[in-house]
Order: C-alpha cells, then structure tokens, then sequence
C-alpha cells in the first residue's frame, strides 16, 4: 500500500524548517496599516530611538546617506516611532495618499 | 573530576544605543499585533543574545504569533516546546551540548540557551519546569516576558494578571464588580527565595531598551540559571492605544506598578526609582481593562503598591547602566 | 569476549542503554522501572559511562528534557511505569511528530485507580496512537536486545522516530535470568552513531515546530504514516543483522511457538508468553495441538505476518490473552484481540477469536489457566463458534 501527498501540499520533515536571513517574506505584514511614518530628515537627530522602539525592525540607519530608512513592506503602522521621536522628526500619514500605499498581497493568507 | 571548558560566551556591554548590534536575529515578517510589546522585546533579546544562541518557544504569543504559518522570524535555532516544559526542553538542550562537546562531538562556543516563556509558561502551568532548572544548575537563561494574561487564547487571566482586571475569565459583573480579585504572584522572588544555583535574576522594561539589553548579556555571562522578568505592555490585551507601548512600560515604573532591579548573588541594585510616585490611577487610566474599577479598588491597588514600594530598601544612589561581567 | 550474566530486567535495560553508549539521561523514581535508572547512575558516577544524567521533576519533564537533548543531536533515554507513563502523555505526540528518536523504557505498572505495583500494559498500550514505535520483551536478555534493535531501527534515516521498550514489571524487570553482554565492539558494528538530520545548531539554524495551518495538518500527518510503512523493512533488515552479529535467532515480529500443525492457538505478549510455552508443550502430551503466537510489535502492527501465520496454519481457534484494559471496546475487554480481528478479517477462512483477560493487576497466569482456556477454544472448535467474545481468568467456571 502506499499514500501520496500532493506535491503543492509538501511539509518539512518534521516541521523543521531553515531560519529566515534579514526577513521573513512568507509573513508580509505592509497591508495591516492606515497610516505610515514619515520622517522629515532635518529635524531627525539620528538619536536611534525609532529603531530601538520597533518590534517590527522596520527603521535601519543606513551609514552611507547618513539618514534612516523605512521598511515599507513589514511596518504594521502602530505609531510607536511616531509618539517615541523625541525631536517630532515623524508624522503619520495615511496610507491612502501613497501611490503605492495598501499594498495588495497575490494571494490571500 | 577537573573543569571541563565548554567555551561558554562573554559578551561585552552595549554602551549605547547606537552601538548595539546592528544585526536583528529577530527578523521583520510576523503575525503579532501591531505595537506589541512581547514582540519587541523578543528582538532586543534576540539582538542583546547575538547569532549563537538558541531559543526556545513556549505554546504562547512569542509563538503562535509569530511563528504562524510554518515559517518564523527568527534568524537563529529555536524550538518550539509545550506551554508546560520550556525550562526542561531548555534543560535537555544545555545537556546535549555539554556531553557533546566532552565527546569532541561539538567544539564550537557552548550556545545562549534562552527559554522565552510568558507569564503563563513562566509561574501557572510552567512553574515546575521553570522552577526544576532552577534548582539543577543548567546554564541556561529563563525569561518570564510578561504581558499579564495568557493573551495568545484571547487574553485569559493569568498569576501576573494584575488585581481588576477586566480579562475574559474574570470579566466584571454584579456579583465581582472589580472582575479580577487575586493579586500576582512574584515571580523573581520565587526564583530568589528559593534556587541556590541561581546567582543573578533581574526586572527589564521594554520602554529602556539599553538597560535591557545589557541585562540580557548579564545574564548570558553569569555562569548557571538566571531569570529575567520582563514587562511587555499588550495593547490587544490591556486595551490601550497601541502606539503607547513604550508609554505603559515608562508609567509602570514612574507608578511603582513595576520596580526594576537587579538581584545578584543576595545583593538588590534598583533603577530609576522615582523621587515621587504618580498614583496608579495614572497608569490605569489609559487602558481599558481598568476602566470599569470605582474608586475604592483603584484605593486596593494603590495600597498594593504602596506596600510594595515600603518593601525596597533604601538607596543611595541610581546605579549605571548594568555591565555585563567579563569573564565568568 | 560476550559475557554471560545473571540480570534482572531493569539490570539488562540499564547495560542495554550503556552499551548504546547514550549521552543523555533523565530520570525520576517510579516502581518498577527504578532500578534502570538506578544502575545508570552508578555507571556514570563510577566513568563507566560519560552521559549528563539529569533528575527530571517528573515523567512529564523526563520526556521533555530529552526531546530537547535529541533536538540538540544527543542520544536520549529515559523510561517510566504506570501513571508516570500517561502523565507525561502530553509529549509523545510533540516526539514523535519532531521525528525525535529517543528511546523510553517502560516497565509496565498497572494505572490508577488505586496504587497497584503489579503489571499491567495499559500504562503504554494507551499511547500506542501517539507515533512512537512499541515493542514486549519477554526475559531479560530480550530487554537488552531490544534496547539495542529499537535505537537502530528509531534512528535510521528512513525513520527516525522515537521508541517505547517495554517489559513487564517485576516478572520481567525484577527477576533475573540469564543474559548474554554483547561486548561494545559488537555494538558498534551494529548500531552506528545517532546522526540527526536538523540539530538545533549555531551553524545552520532551524525552526523547530512553527505553527501550521489546518490545510498543512493532513500532509504532516501523511508523512508520519507514509513513514510508518517503511518501518516493518527496517525491522527485517535490523533484527536479521542483530541475529548475525549476536547469535540470536529472533523471528522480527511474531514468536511462533509449535504452530506449524496447531490447531487452537494463544496470541499474547509479554511475560506470560513463558508460562504459555510450558502451557503449550503439557497440551501437546495430552493430545491437545496447541500453539503460541507471540506479539513481539505493536507499533507497527504486523498485519500481514499475522494473516500470514494464520492463513498458512490450521489453527481454527485463537484466544487472545490481554494483560490490558479497554473498557467499553468492541469487545468489551482488552485491545490485542481488535487488531487480531483486523489482521485476520480478510483471510479466505478465518479462524475464531476470543480474548482472554488474564494476568490483570500483575496477577501470575497459572498453567491450569491456560489449560481452561485451551478447553474454551476447542469447545469452540467443536461448535464452530466461539461462546464469549470475552473471558475472564479466574472468575468463571
């Protein structure tokens, strides 16, 4: 006797799967937002303090610009970074008003 | 028999916040609430712990929601274990590098073991694990991450549940007008009461990100079982504006409702003690499983803490940023 | 040089664990399987084996702390009895699922209610849908074996799944009888190093056990079962290596004992299988042709060996002896006889079957008892039907 399981229904042996490297793009969370950061560079003070605050690692300092970058396809929109600035460097924006604001997935979860 | 050496890490302090680690071991591409407190405070361990380290997942948020579906954010191993075993699993996986690194199987740096429990799998159904590798001198480090109920079942009440608190096993009503009436447990003084092999336990806040993570690499260095209790404000949970993640963790301190300390080998060291304490209906006032409590249980609470805060010995000065001991 | 010694049950699983040179251990104190973990603390307090002996806070810890330490690429052991072996049932599955191949070593106890050291093999009979493989010593010297055969065959490539080394307590664990110590060298020829395929390492790190979604559980489930499939081969190719190398003469799944011209039969495992045999031989000078099958698989369940044994026998009759409990089964007694039934359903002439509820609580099955049951089977020969579905020893005439 013998059981086959489809092959676009394959599991991991074991449920064990390799670890992601920098980000998990089986998870894409940029479509549960309303409103997203915007950071006016001027007024940012590179304090590091919206990176630290993320749970979402969604802010990286990029040394080459000198200036900190948004990852706009996991920030989930919660604000922390937002209400954490301490030189009011960050304003929320919605969604809306970006052309490439709500970000559609191919297929449903 | 002489001291074999399993070539146990030390990690330096992180001085300041931009000098900690750029690498995340705690990736972007998860299903926890936006603002979730656990959630970041998982990634300042995970960056605090570095690339050789191991996790393990108790059944809970720092799970489900994360490791939701066959896939996870965590750039280093990690397994998943049941909500009532982390800290044998833990222990079981502290064992096996030991042996095989006496057996020359393994010659690589003996890893940061780290059980990831919440309040739940910390101090209700995983106490006796947590507790047994306490007591067995296993070099592994247990954190209690502590958002207050088992919120991944849609917000429970737990032993860290605060008193009046409005959860969907201690709603309230006519006959309970105050929802929950049991006050917490504690967890670090179960650890320090009564675990000779345990020789550093600590309180983190997510809202001091730096004091944090040098607990972390504290813990991590000091050789044996050590114990991190850690505040994770849960917006779903607590019912607060989720951008206020870090805002919760700051009241808790500034209120008495969370005391950070550090208790080393029978020594107590506290942070940031306020000169004045806010009252606690400042923190309550934002979160809505308080908002059903009359004045009288809001009085209950504050005479909790009171108590609490008379508890703490006198100090004469803020102690620095913890640094990590070099060298065990 | 092998040597020859005295040993009881527990003694010979202890050696058999050694011997496997297992790397870590978790105990907790349970009559009657103690003694195993007893014997292994000494061999590790004296150097005779270098393993991380852990003292578990209970059986449910016991099981948890080596699914980590084989997650980690150690080789576990741990064992229990009785209420220990279902407290910790909350584990297995989370084992076996993880493709962890530790081996847990039972010595049966019958459950509570109320404390009752005698055995019985529900305690593991009970978890036989968790996905471990599950096997019955019948002496000492099977104990070791099967320690031994158990890591070979729960840590092939192809399998990789944990095992459950079961013997009856007290008769089996308590008793001693004659055992044959393979010398390590032997051993080494015969079970390589446990090599697992995703530790939990530094280098190469992996996710353990990530949450699914329903349309992912038929699939996990798949696999286990496709996996099962290729565990009676595995078996085979073990057991006839384990044989060469060791002089032993173990027929892989069933121990037929005079069932070539047979004509009524017992089914059983377990202990009482010794009993069985002198049972079987009396019968035989009394004219009677009795025989003795002996289960010695559970998990896999060798159907076709059994509908093989049968259908190429003319034994018309076979009482199924259970040492365990099912209340409210289809048969209303105990588990063996349903996947008997189920094993012979689709041969052409099926012989009767009938379980027999006996050695219950750890009670000894007399000769006399087998003798009865015997007069039941032919009985039922003659009528061409069995009169009970079940039979209890010692309560009816």
């Amino acid at each position: 006797m013998s059981i086959k399981v489809p092959e676009d229904r394959a599991v991991p042996f074991g449920a064990i799967t390799p670890a992601p490297v920098l980000q998990q793009d089986l998870f894409v969370t940029s479509n549960w937002r309303i409103v997203r950061p915007v950071i006016d560079h001027e007024k940012c003070t590179r304090c590091h303090t919206c990176y630290i605050a993320c749970p979402d690692s969604c802010w990286a300092f990029n040394e080459k610009e000198d200036q900190m970058e948004w990852n706009w396809k996991f920030c989930k929109g919660c604000q922390i970074c937002i209400y954490e600035c301490p030189a009011d460097a960050l304003e929320a924006v919605p969604e809306l008003d970006f052309e490439d604001g709500v970000y559609r997935l191919e297929k449903p979860f | 028999m002489e001291a074999f050496d399993y070539k146990k890490q030390i990690l330096e302090p992180i001085k300041s916040l931009p000098k900690a680690p750029k690498e995340e071991m705690y990736l972007p591409g998860h299903r926890t609430c936006a603002g979730c407190g656990p959630a970041l405070n998982y990634r300042l361990v995970a960056k605090a712990a570095g690339r050789d380290t191991i996790f393990i997942g108790p059944t809970g948020c720092m799970y489900v929601a994360n490791a939701s579906y066959l896939c996870t954010p965590y750039a280093v191993s990690w397994i998943h274990s049941q909500i009532t075993n982390g800290g044998a699993v833990g222990s079981g996986i502290e064992a096996a590098y030991k042996i095989l690194a006496r057996k020359k199987k393994y010659d690589g740096p003996f890893p940061n073991i780290i059980v990831m429990a919440g309040d739940g799998g910390s101090v209700d159904i995983g106490l006796q694990a947590m507790s047994a590798m306490m007591y067995r001198n296993h070099d592994v480090l247990f954190i209690c991450y502590d958002n207050e109920s088992y919120a991944n079942t849609g917000i429970q009440t737990s032993p860290m549940t605060p008193y009046g608190a409005n959860t969907t096993f201690t709603p309230p009503g006519k006959m309970i007008p105050e929802g929950k009436t049991l006050f917490p447990k504690d967890p670090p003084q179960l650890v320090i009461g009564g675990h000779p092999a345990v020789k550093y336990v600590a309180t983190t806040n997510v809202a001091y990100p730096l004091d944090l993570m040098n607990k972390v690499r504290k813990a991590l260095n000091v050789p044996g079982p050590t114990f991190l209790h850690m505040l994770c404000p849960c917006p779903k949970g607590w019912k607060f504006d989720e951008k206020l993640t870090l805002e919760m963790g700051r009241l808790a301190v500034q209120t008495g409702m969370w005391t950070l300390y550090e208790w080393e080998d029978g020594e107590y060291k506290y942070t940031r003690i306020p000169k004045k304490y806010k009252p606690v209906s400042e923190y309550m006032k934002y979160q809505g499983r308080f908002h059903h409590l009359k004045e009288e249980h809001i009085a209950k609470m504050q005479a909790f803490v009171d108590q609490k805060i008379e508890k703490i010995k006198a100090i004469a000065v803020e102690a620095p940023v913890p640094t990590p001991k070099a060298g065990a | 040089m092998a040597q020859e010694k005295l040993l009881s049950g527990c003694a010979a699983a202890a050696i058999g664990a050694k011997l496997a040179e297992v790397e870590v251990v978790c105990s907790y104190p349970i009559r009657p399987y103690t003694a195993i973990m007893m014997e292994l603390s000494k061999m590790v307090a004296n150097g005779e084996l270098d393993a991380e002996f852990i003292h578990g806070e209970g059986e449910h810890a016991q099981v948890s702390v080596v699914l980590g330490a084989s997650a980690a690429g150690a080789r576990a052991f741990t064992g229990s009895s009785g209420v220990g072996v279902t407290y910790a049932m909350e584990v297995y599955s989370p084992m076996a699922g993880g493709r962890y191949p530790v081996q847990m070593s039972i010595a049966d106890r019958t459950l509570d209610p109320p404390g009752d050291f005698g055995s019985e093999h529900t305690d593991c009979m009970s978890a036989r849908d968790q996905g471990w493989l599950m096997s019955w010593a019948c002496s000492p010297q099977e104990v070791l074996d099967n320690t031994l055969i158990n890591y070979r065959v729960g840590e092939d490539a192809r399998i990789m799944l944990p095992q459950f080394v079961c013997q009856d307590g007290y008769f089996i664990s308590h008793i001693p009888d004659k055992v044959v110590v393979p010398e390590l060298a032997q051993v080494k020829e015969f079970l390589p190093p446990y090599a697992a395929p995703h530790p939990l390492s530094l280098t190469c790190p992996t996710s353990h056990g990530p949450q699914i979604r329903p349309d992912q559980g038929a699939p996990m489930d798949a696999q286990r079962a496709i996996t099962f499939l290729s565990v009676p081969q595995v078996i085979e190719e073990a057991t006839a290596d384990y044989n060469r190398i060791f002089g032993r003469n173990y027929d892989p799944f069933l121990e037929k004992f005079m069932i070539e011209d047979a004509e009524i039969a017992f089914f059983i495992q377990g202990a009482h299988a010794n009993t069985c045999r002198n049972a079987v031989r009396n019968l035989r000078n009394q004219g009677i042709k009795a025989g003795m099958v002996r289960l010695r698989w559970v998990r896999p369940w060798p159907t076709i060996q059994i509908a093989e044994t049968f259908g190429n026998s003319n034994v018309k009759a076979i009482a199924s002896v259970e040492t365990s409990t099912s209340y409210g089964g289809a048969m209303r007694g105990g588990n063996l006889i349903h996947e008997l039934r189920a094993s012979l359903y689709d041969l052409p002439n099926r012989p009767l079957t009938t379980s027999v509820m006996g050695g219950l609580g750890g009670e000894v099955i007399l000769l006399e008892d087998f003798y009865w049951m015997a007069s039941k089977l032919t009985q039922a020969v003659k009528d061409g039907k069995t009169k009970q579905n079940v039979y209890w020893v010692g309560f009816e005439e």
